[in-house]
């Protein structure tokens, strides 16, 4: 299916004023291990990260999420034990380790939103050609990014699978959710993130037709 | 189809080269100073790629498009990346960027003694030999757009 | 989708309000407003902050809806909001006086204002001054900095109600990035 997973909202100001995951996909798989570990792991950002070695469809970058069924934040179990101190006593093993994409906090969700405002600018500083906007479509293997900017100065951000065709009509389909049920919102405060449910559904509504029935039918 | 121009820059982002070929808009500042900007903006873009993606990403290339022009970024293992600036309607610049570095900068950097690394490459043969590939290209050679 | 296709939004809406109930809901706004402030002078100024807000918000959806480039003149501002009051209030204001920075929306009457008789105390009322407001908020959001006032009303004897708008300046700090 090409499915749209996310869209953002990046005020005028560079803010992440909206956020929305729609079809994110969950990547997670659980394995049992012997002693000693084929993964080599390590505390970053507060998650311990696979930096080396795969197996099964668990690979670099991926965050233990549990051990045999415990959850593990920040390096800890839930239990108490360090989860890195566990895993090197021999006597636990074999143990059942859970692996996934890590995924991101809201505060992570913000700051990223946020930090496309200046990469957007900088890529319209330096073309090569003049009058140059800034980053329409980002293409990378596993999905894509389109951005569309007002007149105002407003961000729809989608991210969607690099195969599907006519984000441009869906950004603008997205941008008239907004000024409906955002702006007509007498108590949405401009600049403030939105919280809107009518807008949520129609959003929700609107991604889930283009999935089913593609763009010809919004 | 067009080539605009291209960036070179060593594993610890070090301008190592730039070369134009077609390019409209002079920057306005000196190369020094656009290469770091080019390479903030590019290290700073890979990062919100890693995060943001949905999946593992398991290339190191990417590419974004404007309303004028297209960037198309390749990372040989080593991490040293390039960067070319093309038209928007450029096909495959990743594997001329591939070519790039097996061809000009492995056999004229890596293999040239002289040519120190991690520094702005200097060397003419290097220059006249990057200049050739890019200009025997089919991006650059083709009339159509 | 409630929605309907941008095409057919543009041109005719479905989604009517009765003229009268609108009329009647804007007169009882003003006469409120009047009945709160001691001066006419701060119930204009109320109408003209009223309108402006409304204008913030109202060009995201003029703007999703038309989907138009941005304006490259004055003529193209006036034109552009000549075909705003003709989407949103059915109105179709005449162009006058058009020069380089300044021009005049005139409306053979003054809108809103079909019933409105003043009395003597409001005699200096701008009965719709919240269009003015309207279109100062929606200009600021595509960075342009206009001045707009009523200069002419049906209600104060004129033969036209006449809305003069002035471009002052270029917000060039506010535009957005990759745009120039």
């Amino acid at each position: 299916m090409m499915a749209i997973h996310s869209v953002y909202i990046v005020s005028k100001s560079g803010g992440m004023i909206f956020n929305y995951d729609h079809n994110f996909p969950k990547v997670e798989s659980e394995k049992t291990f012997n002693f000693p570990m084929d993964l080599k792991l390590e505390l970053r950002n507060k998650k311990l990260v696979v930096v080396f070695g795969q197996r099964d469809g668990i690979c670099i970058g991926q965050t233990l999420l549990s051990i045999n069924g415990t959850l593990v934040n920040g390096g800890q179990m839930e239990s108490g034990p360090d989860a890195l101190e566990y895993l090197s006593d021999e006597t636990k093993f074999p143990v059942s380790l859970r692996f996934g994409r890590t995924r991101m906090t809201t505060n992570e969700k913000m700051f990223l939103g946020s930090m496309f405002y200046p990469l957007y600018a900088i890529a319209s500083q330096i073309s090569p050609e003049p009058h140059s906007s800034g980053i329409q479509v980002l293409e990378a293997e596993t999905f894509k990014l389109h951005c569309l900017q007002t007149l105002t100065g407003v961000k729809f951000i989608a991210i969607c699978d690099p195969r599907l065709q006519g984000m441009e009509i869906i950004l603008r389909k997205i941008y008239e959710l907004y000024a409906d049920y955002v702006l007509k919102n007498p108590f949405y405060a401009l600049e403030m993130p939105i919280r809107c449910d009518l807008f949520n559904d129609n959003l929700k509504v609107l991604l889930e037709t283009i999935e089913r029935t593609g763009i010809t039918n919004v | 189809m067009t080539i605009h121009n291209l960036y070179i820059f060593d594993r610890n982002g070090t301008l190592m080269y730039y070369g134009e070929w077609n390019r409209k808009k002079a920057g306005t500042m000196n190369k020094e100073e656009e290469g770091k900007l080019v390479y903030g903006m590019l290290f700073s873009l890979r990062s919100f790629l890693e995060k943001i993606s949905p999946l593992d990403l398991k290339d190191n290339s990417f590419c974004y498009r404007t309303s004028k022009y297209k960037m198309n970024y390749w990372e040989s293992p080593t991490g040293v990346k390039f960067v070319m600036n093309t038209d928007l309607s450029s096909p495959n610049v990743k594997d001329l960027l591939r070519l790039i570095y097996q061809m000009v900068y492995v056999e004229y950097v890596v293999k040239n003694p002289v040519c120190p690394m991690g520094e702005y490459i200097h060397s003419e043969l290097f220059a006249q030999k990057l200049d050739e590939v890019v200009k025997s290209s089919l991006i650059y050679t083709s009339k159509t757009s | 989708m409630s929605r309907q296709s941008t095409s057919s939004r543009i041109t005719a809406d479905s989604k009517k309000v009765n003229s009268e109930l609108f009329v009647l809901t804007y007169g009882t706004l003003v006469q409120q407003l009047v009945k709160d402030y001691e001066s006419v002078e701060d119930v204009n100024k109320q109408l003209e902050r009223i309108g402006y807000n409304i204008g913030l918000r109202v060009i995201e959806d003029f703007l999703a809806r038309t989907n138009y480039p941005r304006c490259t003149d004055l003529r193209d501002t006036a034109e552009k909001i000549q075909a705003a009051f003709k989407m949103y209030l059915n109105a179709t204001p005449s162009l006058s006086n058009v020069t380089a920075d300044e021009f005049s929306l005139v409306f053979e009457s003054t809108p809103f204002g079909e019933f409105t008789e003043l009395p003597d105390a409001c005699a200096n009322l701008k009965y719709c001054n919240v269009l003015p407001g309207v279109i100062r908020g929606a200009c600021e959001m595509v960075q342009m900095d206009v001045q707009a006032y009523v200069i002419a009303d049906t209600l104060k004897g004129d033969n036209a109600t006449e809305i003069r708008v002035r471009f002052i300046k270029k917000l060039h700090d506010a535009l957005p990035a990759g745009e120039d």
